[in-house]
């Protein structure tokens, strides 16, 4: 009978009827976002105005409508949870990254994210120099084409911060960052970078802080959840390098964060000893401390989960938003004679917040 | 389906059936057809089978697609905008996810009102209802443009109406018929934290509430700033609800001196017993070798307090130094602050700068703000002679000792009325007498007088005037010494005539 009765047809009729079917079939395909949005809309995480916080979308008034005063929007803090489930009670995250140099594979694992990214935003402190400027040009490009992107990858915002660097000597030579004499000046211009970044974006709806560092470029997808699950304050994954080994002629990978430890008596000892303004770091030769490095604890073989308690935290680490508003953020001054990351892991335990670290569970770092 | 039916041979037929009879309008050639009363051969069966059977593939394909994608959304083609969300909601062009700032832009400067600074003002709040009304007629007079004055609340462990009403103010204020009056973004944080302590102003100023009090008000102040802090804010202002009298230009003044952090000298006004005044704010002050030599005798956890005798730290206080004929521009260094009225540069803030709720080189909340400030090398100022004036609350012993001052008043009144009323029987009874004693003394004295004038006008010139003024104006002085000399009583001014 179809084939009978279509010749019957019209071939008009027929045109007719494949536009519409086409029509509909495109209707059907791109209207897919309308099972995101409404869930958007339950986290309240749209503001009406632009004075609203950077951690939240906000709709563009129409150029034609007068502007009214700003509203007067509560916040109800209390209902903010932070859980070991955060997907299901809809935890927002706000991912911070400091950025001088942009690494294409940064990006992309970002974008690998399992986690709802309508409910992560991001935000970017960059600096006023020729290099921050590239940096800049290129993550503009990303997040553009990102935020235009299917609608399931876009995140709920983007903040991008700029702001000139306070130290001249912040050279990004590998040479010249390791010196002794220079860390503490490039770590305090760091650290007043994150404060900078972390209290202008953090805002009243934000849950978690997951703070990313621009040079970690390998993670599991699943990064958010896997360290959130531990429903610990502070957590910190372990952060190796991957390299090419000369000698077994094979990709390896080898321990790289150096500020994620236990704390030890000879380094009690030796900060007893320094003046008021002497900072103790890791990894030099002419001041050992003799602290357990979490970068050593790695086990292949060992349980995957195991948490260790730690005394100071790298630039890689998920926190509780409530750790941060307390007042626990990175010292741009010697604190107990720790500086920046280690010093906020200082800061947070004079708050009662403990840290934690996973030797075994590697997240990885560029290879300069 | 299209173009099974294209590649049919149907269509010539039509074309050729209608071109005969429409021969006069040669462009509509064959696009209609209604009836083609046409021989129409059938194809043969092995290639109408194998049509049909493509046809039903493809309608099963497609049928299972359109299920497939139905119920797995997240992996359906993406292709473009759906044309009717143009139409439906607009959320798609509408919502910006996307913000830029350039912090150089907001590091505060002397003249902010001229650059469109944008000031975050901080209150936080608890039980303070009653002094809302207060609090929002200082608000609507402030000098500086309203738009560029962003508003943030903490309502935290009330136990009064201070959420509703502050609600409702804050709706009256931005429901103002003059735009200018509108304020910038408004937001109100809800978030108890438990806190213990009373808020009356006996518990509130024990010594021994004073540390755990202060780290939890510090934890309150850092959640309200990390709350409400933006990146277009180029100052941050800490002002108390129940500051009673302030300069409408107070945020002007402070800002004028273009300092990193600055606060006012902050007095209370007392009832007359108590001396009138009083310096309120004991948290403005500068460091003392006794005070640091203290320090380090204390324990890690340790707060120091100012004001109580329990730490003596010899501090030069901010409020003592009050002159209140001083220049109001007189700056001091300090290196403690006190929280009544904070203006400092957002980049203190948002380079760390915080309340700590943990004992900080021996203090919390914003005595260890001004010290912290300081570690991080910025200037830190207070005015001496630049004075806002905080509410009288009366305390315990002042209610219970006001109350003994109503008492003995209202005796003393009491005690009064009675002596007056004596006294009008005895004036009722003896008053005649003393208004004839005056009466006749005035006359006695106007006849001395002229007598005297008279005798002096005869023996003196005219060129000895002056002098003669002289002795007249001398004249009245020594009869009132005279009088004073007979007695209160006597008194001639204050009595009326009778």
């Amino acid at each position: 009978m179809p084939p009978r009765s279509l010749r019957r047809q019209n071939p008009i009729t027929l045109l007719l009827a494949a536009i519409l079917c086409i029509g509909f079939i495109i209707f059907f395909f791109s209207n897919g976002e309308s099972s995101v949005s409404p869930a958007q809309g339950k986290t309240g995480g749209t503001a009406s105005n632009v004075l609203s916080p950077p951690s939240l979308p906000f709709r563009k008034s129409k150029s034609n409508e007068a502007a009214g005063p700003p509203p007067v929007v509560h916040y109800h803090m209390n209902k903010l949870t932070t859980s070991r489930t955060p997907i299901e009670n809809r935890e927002t995250v706000l991912i911070l990254t400091p950025l001088a140099r942009f690494y294409q594979e940064y990006w992309d694992s970002l974008l690998k994210l399992s986690y709802p990214h309508e409910l992560i935003s991001l935000g970017f402190i960059i600096p006023k120099t020729k290099e921050g400027n590239q940096a800049y040009a290129q993550l503009q490009a990303q997040v553009k084409k990102t935020q235009s992107g299917p609608k399931n990858k876009r995140f709920a915002s983007v903040t991008i911060l700029r702001q000139d660097t306070e130290s001249p000597l912040v050279s990004q030579d590998e040479q010249e960052r390791h010196k002794l004499e220079i860390q503490k000046v490039r770590r305090a211009a760091m650290a007043k970078a994150r404060n900078s970044l972390l209290f202008t974006t953090i805002g009243p709806t934000t849950s978690w802080i997951l703070w990313l560092d621009a040079d970690i470029v390998e993670y599991p997808p699943s990064l958010i959840q896997d360290l959130a699950a531990y429903n610990v304050p502070i957590i910190a994954p372990n952060v190796f390098q991957r390299y090419y080994d000369t000698e077994k002629k094979a990709m390896d990978i080898r321990p790289y964060d150096l500020n994620n430890w236990i704390d030890s008596a000879t380094a009690k000892e030796l900060a007893a000893k320094m003046g008021k303004d002497d900072i103790l770091v890791e990894g030099y030769k002419d001041l050992p401390t003799y602290r357990t490095l979490m970068v050593y604890m790695y086990d292949p073989t060992a349980d995957p989960g195991t948490k260790v308690k730690l005394d100071g935290v790298g630039g890689t680490f998920l926190v509780k938003a409530e750790v941060h508003r307390d007042g626990a953020m990175f010292p741009a001054f010697p604190f107990y004679h720790l500086i920046e990351t280690e010093g906020f892991a200082k800061m947070a335990s004079r708050l009662n917040w403990e840290s934690w670290g996973l030797p075994n569970y590697l997240v990885y770092h560029y290879n300069e | 389906m299209l173009p099974l039916h294209a590649s049919s041979p149907k269509g010539k037929m039509h074309r050729h059936a209608y071109s005969s009879g429409h021969a006069a309008y040669p462009s509509m050639s064959g696009t209609f057809s209604i009836q083609p009363h046409t021989f129409q051969p059938r194809s043969p069966p092995s290639l109408r089978f194998r049509r049909q059977l493509i046809q039903r593939l493809l309608l099963a394909g497609s049928l299972f697609f359109l299920c497939f994608f139905y119920f797995v959304p997240d992996l359906r083609p993406n292709l473009g905008f759906s044309p009717l969300s143009l139409f439906t909601s607009n959320e798609d062009t509408q919502l910006e996810t996307v913000r830029y700032y350039d912090l150089n832009n907001v590091q505060g400067t002397a003249r902010g009102w001229e650059r469109e600074e944008r000031i975050l003002l901080c209150a936080p709040l608890r039980d303070a209802a009653p002094h809302l009304d207060m609090f929002f007629s200082h608000l609507k007079n402030l000098t500086y443009p309203h738009n560029l004055i962003d508003l943030a609340f903490l309502v935290g462990d009330s136990k009064d109406n201070t959420l509703t009403k502050l609600s409702d103010k804050l709706a009256e204020l931005q429901a103002d018929p003059d735009p200018r009056q509108h304020f910038g973004e408004i937001s109100i944080m809800e978030k108890d934290f438990g806190q213990k302590v009373n808020q009356d102003v006996e518990s509130r100023h024990g010594f021994a509430a004073q540390a755990g009090r202060r780290k939890s008000m510090a934890q309150a102040r850092n959640w309200l700033l990390s709350a409400a802090l933006r990146p277009t804010h180029s100052w941050v202002y800490w002002r108390d609800v129940d500051v009673e009298t302030a300069p409408t230009t107070i945020l002007e003044d402070l800002m004028r001196h273009n300092k990193d952090v600055i606060v006012p000298n902050v007095w209370r006004p007392l009832p007359d017993w108590l001396g009138g005044e009083q310096p309120y704010d004991l948290n403005s002050w500068q460091e003392s070798d006794t005070a640091l030599a203290l320090a380090d005798t204390l324990d890690e956890d340790a707060v120091i307090v100012e004001g109580y005798a329990e730490y003596a730290t010899w501090r030069p206080h901010l409020a003592y130094l009050r002159d209140p004929y001083g220049d109001p521009d007189m700056e001091m260094e300090i290196d403690g602050v006190g929280g009544v009225s904070i203006l400092a540069k957002a980049r203190v803030f948002r380079s760390g700068v915080h309340f700590p709720a943990f004992s900080f080189e021996k203090h919390a909340e914003t005595e260890g703000f001004g010290k912290m400030a300081k570690r991080m090398k910025f200037s830190v100022v207070g005015l001496p002679h630049y004075t806002i004036w905080h509410l009288y609350e009366p305390s315990v012993d002042d209610i219970r000792h006001m109350e003994e001052m109503e008492k003995e008043r209202k005796a003393k009144e009491k005690e009064e009325q009675a002596k007056k009323e004596r006294e009008e029987k005895l004036k009722d009874t003896f008053d005649s007498k003393s208004g004839d004693w005056e009466k006749e003394k005035a006359a006695v004295q106007d006849m001395v007088r002229k007598a005297k004038e008279e005798s002096k006008e005869k023996e003196k010139p005219a060129a000895e005037l002056t002098k003669n003024e002289a002795q007249a104006a001398v004249q009245p002085n020594k009869d009132q010494k005279i009088q004073e000399a007979r007695g209160e009583d006597e008194k001639p001014k204050p009595q009326p005539a009778q």
